[in-house]
Formats: structure tokens, C-alpha cells, sequence
């Protein structure tokens, strides 16, 4: 696993054909906009295969986020990549589904180690997330 | 965590001058929301809230400090948080106010699912479902004011 | 207003008549050293009744009660006026009409440069009605004092203490010479540091409201905490100007003690009904039993994801056979159960669902999209043990790489 870029204090680790970026920390809303652009360019300039994206760190995700992440998700998978945000905390899980943030069709794991055995499930079934 | 005082003088005197009554937080940068979302962190600790219950209103803050900077003319408004006690439960309170352009029909704003291109989107009724207490008012070229409370055990 | 005759004694000047006609809610008469009336202004006239003809040249006895009269009251008053040279008293005189008047009286002797008394000033002030309030006060007072175990003080509109009782003292093991002159907040915990915005609130709601009501944690002289309910009354004068407030407290910690304990069971008894039982690795099983509000809900979600986090759960089984009747609303608990479950990366699957559970779900319309559902729990299981399977085989797959 090695470090391919720093997206201001966003890390994205490249591993094998997959990325994973981590997320932590409290947000502003420019960093998370930065995110989707960054995290896109990396997709197509590694071509790789899958990419996950923890938000183990973060304590708050509220609508706006979420929004972001499953637009990020949709994106990568236009440019032929699995993805699945890993995790998300119990807290902010039930708080997702109050709120009615809308993450319906985007593949989840508990954590990374689950999310890559996901991403090759995926990918070995053919079965896109 | 209350010391015996001489006189009664000594316990105002020895009251911590960093112990903030209620915090104001000013919104017209994005650095403001994240100022929003740790004061009222801090806040729901100290007011003994669950993890959860903090979570949720510190989320419902972050959704209405937004809407105040995306949505109020200039991004300009404030946040009001403290503690509140009622009888047996302590919990945290926001106030959020903005001199933006108003909602002209609350009613619709508050419906579930409603979203103007992409705009308030679930910000309002999902905040409301986050909190025990949600008020809201807002005139028509005046401005908006939410209150909302979340109680601990 | 008519002049009246004055009766001259040495140096009087026109000065000093008209100041005299200037008092009327004094009587200041004149009395010669046998107590006989020798001067009259309209003060008096308005205290007693009686005019100036009616009354100058007859005894100053004319005013005292037939009792007081019968036991030499008078003469007594003027006799001590003339041994001190100033006698104050206060008692029942009678007006012209008969009406009793209370009124405090204050006799001076005027004595002869030879010696001897050559005559009194008797300042007379009608305190009947002031009387009346006082006695009143009295009553109150004694009320007040009488009350153990509830505080019931009198603050000024700054919120500084004006009076205390017994009842506070007991309560806060303040002596009255120590919290008079002090200001409330004195009494407040260091918790409260918002007590000046709470208390002028409170003094705005009991004015507006005729009364306000709070309660919170008060502190005691050694120290320690009690948790009181407070109420504030305002206090008004004749013109209705608010010139201070009574607050009337009590220790309410006992009681608010038992309700913690109580919430405290409640919460115990909850988490008991409701325990997630871990059946295989990575299998978890949440029974509910019971009716499902959203209270309960909630909590059940909670204690669900944090097992999930704790045990790496990849599946759940949520048992509903212990559920009553699926409506809506319980549906909507759980579907919201099961999609917070899915963030996290877990897949659920409801057991236990009976065939009039399976009828009310389709009647309702309730969609359950993609959760999967069996009747018996032993069915749920082999499912979950496939569904793990699966997850564990694919899994391991290496990698195709680039």
C-alpha cells in the first residue's frame, strides 16, 4: 500500500487495483466538493478497479456528505470501478436513516478489511455493485 | 464539583470565567459550520447526552447552519446553543436565525421528500425528525428562525 | 379654607400661621397646662371633626375612649410629658362622629422659664389604616414564621434577599443576618452560570404571568446541592408598581432521587427484554418481544448496530413472533432497524413472521424491497449460514489483479 496522492488532508492508498480513501476528522464542505473531484481523477488516472471509502472517522455525516458520497460512488462506476463506504458508525447510521439520506443503492461493509472482500466478491461473481 | 465557601461572596467570585452561558456562532463561512457542529458537540457532552442523541443534534445543527449559508442573503445568520435543563432532564438548545428571504410555504418545506433543485433537499423535515423539539418561523423577505432542543435520559 | 382663631402664644408670626394651615395630615395643637386646648388648625379639623369654635377651651380628654377617660389616660399622657419633656403613645382617640381612630401621639412640654410646665404641643397622626395594614403584616409574618419546611422569602426587584424564614433557613442553613442584602444568585451552583438570564426571566414571567415556576439545583451553606422547585410571585404596591417578589421554595431532591431510580429501572428492564443473542460467528439474533413504539425502537437499534460493531455481525435475524400486530408504524421500525444495519454493512432477515403477519404486511402495502423474510427461526438460521458462506468463499478469492 502506497500513498498515490494527498488530497489536502484527505489520504487516498493505493492498493493493488483498488483505492481507499480516508475520511476523518470534522469537514468543512470544500473538502468534501474537493473529494469527489480528486478522488475521480486518481480513478482514471490508476484505472483501478474498486475503491473504498472510509468514513470509520467521522463522527458526523449529515445530508450534504452523504449526497456527495453516493454521487462519488455513482461517478466511479461510470468510469468501471466497484465502490462501497465501510465504516459507518452506529450513531451515524441511525441518524442517515432518520434524516432520509438517501444511500439506498450504495454498497456498504463494516470496515475496510470486509469492504475489499466485497469488492472481490463483486468483482469474482460479476455482479456489479 | 461545588466547593465549600467561606461567605457567600466566594462562590460568585470563584465562579470559572471560561464557562460560557449560551454560544453565539456567528454563520457566514464555511469555517462557521464546522465552529457550529463542535460547540454543539462540546455542548450535548457536557449536558450528558448519549452518543446517539449527539450525533443526531449535532447533525440536525450542521443541516440548519447550511441552510442559513446557502440559503440567507449574504450567507449571514447565527447560531445560539446552550445547555437547558427542564426538572429531571438536561439536554442541548440551538436557536438558528437568518435574515435570508424566507420560506413562503412552510408547510411544503416541512413535507418529507421535498427538494428544490437540490437545495433545502432533507435538511428541514430531516432535522425535525433528528431532535425531541423542533419550532420553526419564518416570514417572507424577513428571515427564519429554528429552535430545536434534544433532551438526554 | 377658613382661617382659624389661633390661639397666640409668644413669637408666633404670620410665617408660621400659614405653615401651619399648610399640614393637614398632622393634627399640631395646642395644649395649656391643664391639657385644655388653646389652639386649632385644619389638620386637626380633619382628624377629628371638630371645628375650631366646637372645640378650643374644652380638655384634650374629649378625644380619649370613655375607657381611657374612666382610667385617667390623658392625665397620665400629659403628667409623663411633663417628667421627660417628651411622651410618644399610640391608642384609640375618638373622633366628633364617635368613629375610633388610631393614632400615634406625640405629647411635648413646654415649660415657663421659671420652672413648671406652662403647656404641651400634641402631634396627633391619623394610623388607622396603616394600622389596619400592619396588623395585617403582623399576621403574615407570624404565618411565614410558622412555616418549617418551605422557604417563603421576600426579594427586591434586583433579586436581593429582603426577608427569610425559618423554612429557608432549614433548607439552606442560612441565618437570616447572612443572606439579607444578599443577592439570589448567591444560592445558585456553579452549573447555573446562565442564573442571572434565568433569574430576570423568571422576575419577566411573574410579572407577565402573575407567577413562575422552575426548578433546579440550589446550594447550601456547607456546600452541598438540593434540587428545588421555585416559584416567584410579584409583590405590588397600591399603584400596582411591582416593588418586589415573594419566592416560595422547596427541597424536592428525595423526589427527584426516586424518579431517577425509577428511569433507571425502566431503562435495566428494557435492556433485559431485549437482548441480542449472538448464535454462530458473525450471526446475530434480535428477539423482539413486545410492542414496538418508537422509544423502543430506537434503543433496540442502538444496542443492535453496536453489537454489529462489536462482534463484526454480518447478518442479523430480527424475530418478530414475539411482536403482537404489525402495523405501519412497526413496520417502519423495522425497516428503519434494517436499513441502519445495512450502513454498517450487514444484511438482516426477518423471522418469525406468521401467516397473518405475512397477510397484514400485503393488506398494509408495506414494501419490505430487498429484506428477506422466513416463518421459522431454524429457516432464518440456514439462511444466514448460507449468506456468510457465500461472503467468507467469494472472500477469499485472490485477487485477478491488472
Amino acid at each position: 500500500m502506497e500513498p498515490t496522492s494527498v488530497s489536502e488532508e484527505i489520504p487516498i492508498m493505493r492498493m493493488g487495483s483498488d483505492l481507499l480513501v480516508t475520511l476523518q476528522g470534522d469537514l468543512g464542505d470544500q473538502t468534501v466538493e474537493a473529494l469527489e473531484r480528486d478522488v475521480t481523477r486518481e480513478v482514471a488516472r490508476t484505472l483501478a478497479r474498486g475503491i473504498l471509502i472510509d468514513v470509520s472517522g467521522l463522527d458526523v455525516v449529515d445530508s450534504f456528505v452523504a449526497r456527495v458520497l453516493a454521487r462519488l460512488v455513482r461517478i466511479v462506476r461510470l468510469l468501471g470501478a466497484d465502490a462501497a463506504i465501510v465504516g459507518i458508525r452506529p450513531a451515524v447510521a441511525i441518524t442517515l436513516v432518520e434524516l432520509g439520506a438517501s444511500m439506498s443503492d450504495v454498497t456498504t461493509a463494516l470496515n475496510a478489511e470486509q469492504g475489499m472482500a466485497r469488492l472481490r466478491r463483486m468483482r469474482a461473481g460479476g455482479v456489479r455493485a | 464539583m461545588t466547593a465549600i465557601a467561606e461567605s457567600p461572596l466566594d462562590l460568585i467570585a470563584g465562579r470559572p470565567p471560561d464557562l460560557l452561558a449560551i454560544s453565539v456562532v456567528l454563520i457566514g463561512g464555511e469555517a462557521d459550520m464546522l465552529r457550529v457542529r463542535s460547540t454543539m458537540r462540546a455542548c450535548a457532552q457536557q449536558a450528558g447526552l448519549g452518543l446517539t442523541a449527539t450525533t443526531k443534534v449535532v447533525t440536525a445543527g450542521s443541516e440548519l447552519a447550511r441552510n442559513i449559508l446557502r440559503y440567507a442573503s449574504g450567507g449571514q445568520g447565527e447560531a445560539r446553543i446552550e445547555e437547558a435543563t427542564s426538572g429531571l432532564k438536561r439536554g442541548v438548545r440551538a436557536v438558528f436565525t437568518d435574515h435570508g428571504p424566507g420560506i413562503a410555504d412552510l408547510d411544503l418545506a416541512m413535507r418529507s421528500g421535498f427538494s428544490t433543485a437540490g437545495s433545502l433537499g432533507v435538511g428541514l423535515p430531516g432535522s425535525r425528525r433528528l431532535v425531541d423539539e423542533f419550532t420553526i418561523d419564518s416570514v417572507p423577505g424577513q428571515g427564519t428562525r429554528v429552535a430545536i432542543c434534544q433532551w438526554g435520559r | 379654607m377658613a382661617e382659624y382663631p389661633v390661639a397666640v402664644v409668644e413669637d408666633l408670626d404670620s410665617s408660621y400661621t400659614q405653615m401651619m394651615e399648610s399640614i393637614t395630615d398632622y393634627a399640631l395643637i395646642r395644649l395649656d397646662g391643664e391639657g385644655v386646648v388653646r389652639s386649632w388648625h385644619a389638620g386637626a379639623e380633619q382628624l377629628t371633626g371638630y371645628t375650631a369654635e366646637e372645640i378650643i377651651g374644652k380638655p384634650v380628654g374629649l378625644f380619649y375612649t370613655v375607657e381611657d377617660a374612666a382610667l385617667g389616660v390623658a392625665e397620665t399622657d400629659l403628667h409623663a410629658a411633663a417628667l421627660s419633656g417628651r411622651h410618644e403613645t399610640e391608642g384609640w382617640r375618638v373622633a366628633k362622629d364617635g368613629a375610633q381612630v388610631w393614632a400615634s401621639v406625640v405629647f411635648t412640654a413646654m415649660h415657663a422659664p421659671a420652672g413648671g410646665v406652662r403647656g404641651y404641643v400634641m402631634a396627633a397622626r391619623d394610623l388607622t389604616q396603616s394600622r389596619g395594614k400592619e396588623l395585617n403584616l403582623r399576621g403574615v409574618e407570624q404565618m411565614v414564621n410558622s412555616i418549617a419546611d418551605h422557604e417563603v422569602i421576600q426579594i427586591d426587584r434586583d433579586g436581593r434577599v429582603r426577608s427569610w424564614n425559618p423554612g429557608a433557613q432549614k433548607l439552606t442553613g442560612y441565618a437570616p443576618e447572612e443572606v439579607v442584602g444578599h443577592h439570589m444568585s448567591m444560592f445558585y451552583t456553579d452549573d447555573d452560570a446562565r442564573s442571572s438570564v434565568l433569574e430576570r426571566e423568571m422576575m419577566a414571567n411573574a410579572v407577565r404571568d402573575g407567577s413562575a415556576e422552575t426548578e433546579g439545583w440550589r446550594l447550601r451553606k456547607d456546600g452541598t446541592r438540593f434540587w428545588a422547585s421555585i416559584v416567584l410571585s410579584p409583590i405590588r404596591d397600591d399603584e400596582g408598581v411591582v416593588t418586589g417578589y415573594v419566592k416560595v421554595a422547596r427541597d424536592l431532591t428525595e423526589r427527584r432521587e426516586q424518579e431517577r431510580l425509577v428511569q433507571q429501572q425502566r431503562d435495566e428492564i428494557m435492556e433485559l427484554s431485549t437482548p441480542v443473542i449472538q448464535v454462530w460467528d458473525k450471526v446475530l439474533i434480535l428477539p423482539i418481544i413486545g410492542t414496538l413504539d418508537s422509544g423502543r425502537a430506537a434503543r433496540l437499534t442502538e444496542s443492535l448496530l453496536e453489537r454489529i460493531a462489536a462482534d463484526q455481525a454480518e447478518v442479523v435475524i430480527l424475530d418478530i413472533s414475539g411482536v403482537p400486530g404489525i402495523d405501519s408504524d412497526v413496520a417502519q421500525h423495522l425497516l428503519e432497524t434494517v436499513e441502519a444495519a445495512r450502513l454498517m454493512g450487514t444484511e438482516s432477515i426477518l423471522s418469525g413472521v406468521r401467516p397473518d403477519t405475512a397477510q397484514s404486511i400485503v393488506h398494509l402495502g408495506i414494501e419490505l424491497g430487498s429484506l428477506r423474510s422466513r416463518t421459522s427461526l431454524k429457516d432464518a438460521l440456514r439462511l444466514a449460514l448460507g449468506l456468510v458462506r457465500v461472503r467468507a468463499e467469494a472472500g477469499n478469492g485472490a485477487d485477478v489483479g491488472v
